[in-house]
């Protein structure tokens, strides 16, 4: 017989099952994953990420992400600029999409992320009523979205391959699939427990 | 310890349900401070919500239906009978429509005269060609590495599991394909085609070849397979059958 408190149980982030809280070293006891709990140094991976990804947002932003060679002539557009330029000609829904995609859930993970992470250390007095289990769980869910725009790109960059008329993918589009990229692994490094512990 | 709201509930499972000891109650409400488990295996019996992290006791369902959480209403767990067989004719089926749709153009263009044609490994070759290995790579997991893993995986763990046999396989099986899921996007590949088709209205004709169709269906499949047949599932179903094996 063990006795145990319901806080000491724990869920595997791997399989789910329930584990017991033992201490330093988790392991689970049906995957044998490591369930992290590192008290020294809980949130630093998931800052490290979510800055790597932030520093690659810039150049995705300043650069441009498709270049069109029309006879000639090329012309760049950015992230923003691609959103204006759909906006302007009309088509609404997809400038709509793309604006989500690649600029609101962003700029969004980020906010939620740092908050998320500030929080968990520095409870702040009101955050209390804030559900952050389903703030977390949102950010896990929309965060592939943004993908979106780097395959636009991809496939229009392969499609547009003619004479006179050629798509190609510009700076900004690795630059924004690393700030994706980053953003998911920070995403997934954070640690959903210190959400509870801090209660 | 919150009970779980379900459709409805009788037993079928052959789990036995663990006797929890209840050793003090919190005023005004049944939250469980402390409780006696006879050994730790006793804790698969319990299930954290994904969603809420709120504890629950897992409870035998009939077939068809799901569990919810008390807190939060997320689905918890399903039951069903039928999950290998519908499991390993899906994870065949669609590997069968994926490979349709990297074989086949996936749309067509026409302008000025020119036509040009893409499928998915051409679409990822071009990104290398251009010089955005990053791009290429992510590219070549997201979209044709991972899903392809994904289903293969599920055909092998299904077939494993109808056999009844590979215990420590199934469960190394489990763990990869945790762990590779997330990072699975053929649905925004999908919606990333539209949107791309989109921008190209006017400039040019378009046609769309089997290979998006074939995608189409694949990635209705992936949702099936990866959405809501929830990796617990796998799990509760793998525990079962070991368990009726060492019984016999």
């Amino acid at each position: 017989m063990i006795e145990i408190d319901e806080d000491k149980l724990i869920r595997c982030p791997v399989c789910g099952a329930v584990n017991i809280d033992k201490g330093k070293e988790n392991r689970c006891r049906r995957c044998a994953s490591a369930i992290y709990h590192h008290k020294s140094f809980s949130t630093e991976k998931s800052w490290a990420f979510l800055i790597t990804a932030m520093i690659a947002y810039v150049p995705a932003n300043i650069y441009p992400m498709l270049i069109t060679k029309q006879f000639g002539s090329e012309e760049g557009n950015t992230l923003l600029g691609g959103v204006i330029m759909l906006w302007e000609h009309g088509s609404y829904p997809i400038a709509m999409i793309i604006f989500v995609a690649s600029i609101l859930i962003p700029v969004l993970k980020f906010l939620v992320l740092i908050y998320l992470l500030i929080s968990v250390k520095y409870p702040i007095g009101k955050d209390k009523k804030v559900n952050k289990h389903k703030l977390y769980y949102m950010t896990e869910v929309i965060g592939p979205w943004s993908m979106i725009d780097v395959f636009v790109v991809a496939i229009l960059a392969a499609l547009i391959h003619l004479a006179n008329i050629e798509i190609i993918a510009g700076m900004a589009a690795t630059a924004f699939a690393l700030s994706v990229f980053f953003t998911l692994l920070a995403a997934h490094a954070f640690d959903e427990r210190l959400i509870k512990e801090n209660k | 310890m919150e009970t779980i709201s379900s459709l409805s509930c009788c037993s079928v499972l052959p789990i036995e349900r663990m006797r929890i000891m209840v050793l003090s109650y919190s005023e005004g409400s049944d939250i469980i401070i402390a409780m006696k488990l006879e050994n730790e295996d006793a804790l698969d019996n319990f299930i954290i919500c994904e969603k809420c992290f709120t504890l629950h006791e897992e409870i035998p369902l009939e077939n068809g239906t799901k569990a919810c959480c008390s807190e939060c209403g997320a689905i918890l767990y399903r039951y069903d009978s039928k999950l290998p067989d519908y499991g390993l004719a899906l994870s065949v089926t669609g590997l069968i429509f994926f490979i349709l749709a990297n074989l086949f153009p996936l749309v067509q263009i026409e302008i000025l005269g020119h036509g040009q044609f893409i499928t998915i490994p051409k679409t990822i070759f071009s990104m290398f060609e251009n010089g955005f290995y990053f791009v290429g790579l992510l590219c070549t997991f997201l979209i044709f590495i991972f899903p392809l893993m994904i289903f293969t995986i599920n055909m092998l763990l299904f077939t494993l599991l109808k056999m009844k046999r590979g215990k420590n396989l199934t469960k190394e099986l489990l763990i990869l394909l945790a762990h590779i899921t997330p990072w699975s996007m053929t649905d925004i590949f999908l919606i990333s085609i539209l949107v791309a088709l989109v921008k190209l209205i006017g400039y040019a004709q378009i046609h769309i070849g089997i290979a998006f169709w074939a995608l189409m269906i694949f990635v209705m499949i992936d949702l099936y397979i990866v959405k809501r047949v929830r990796l617990f599932d796998i799990w509760m179903l793998r525990k079962r059958i070991i368990f009726d094996e060492d019984i016999k």
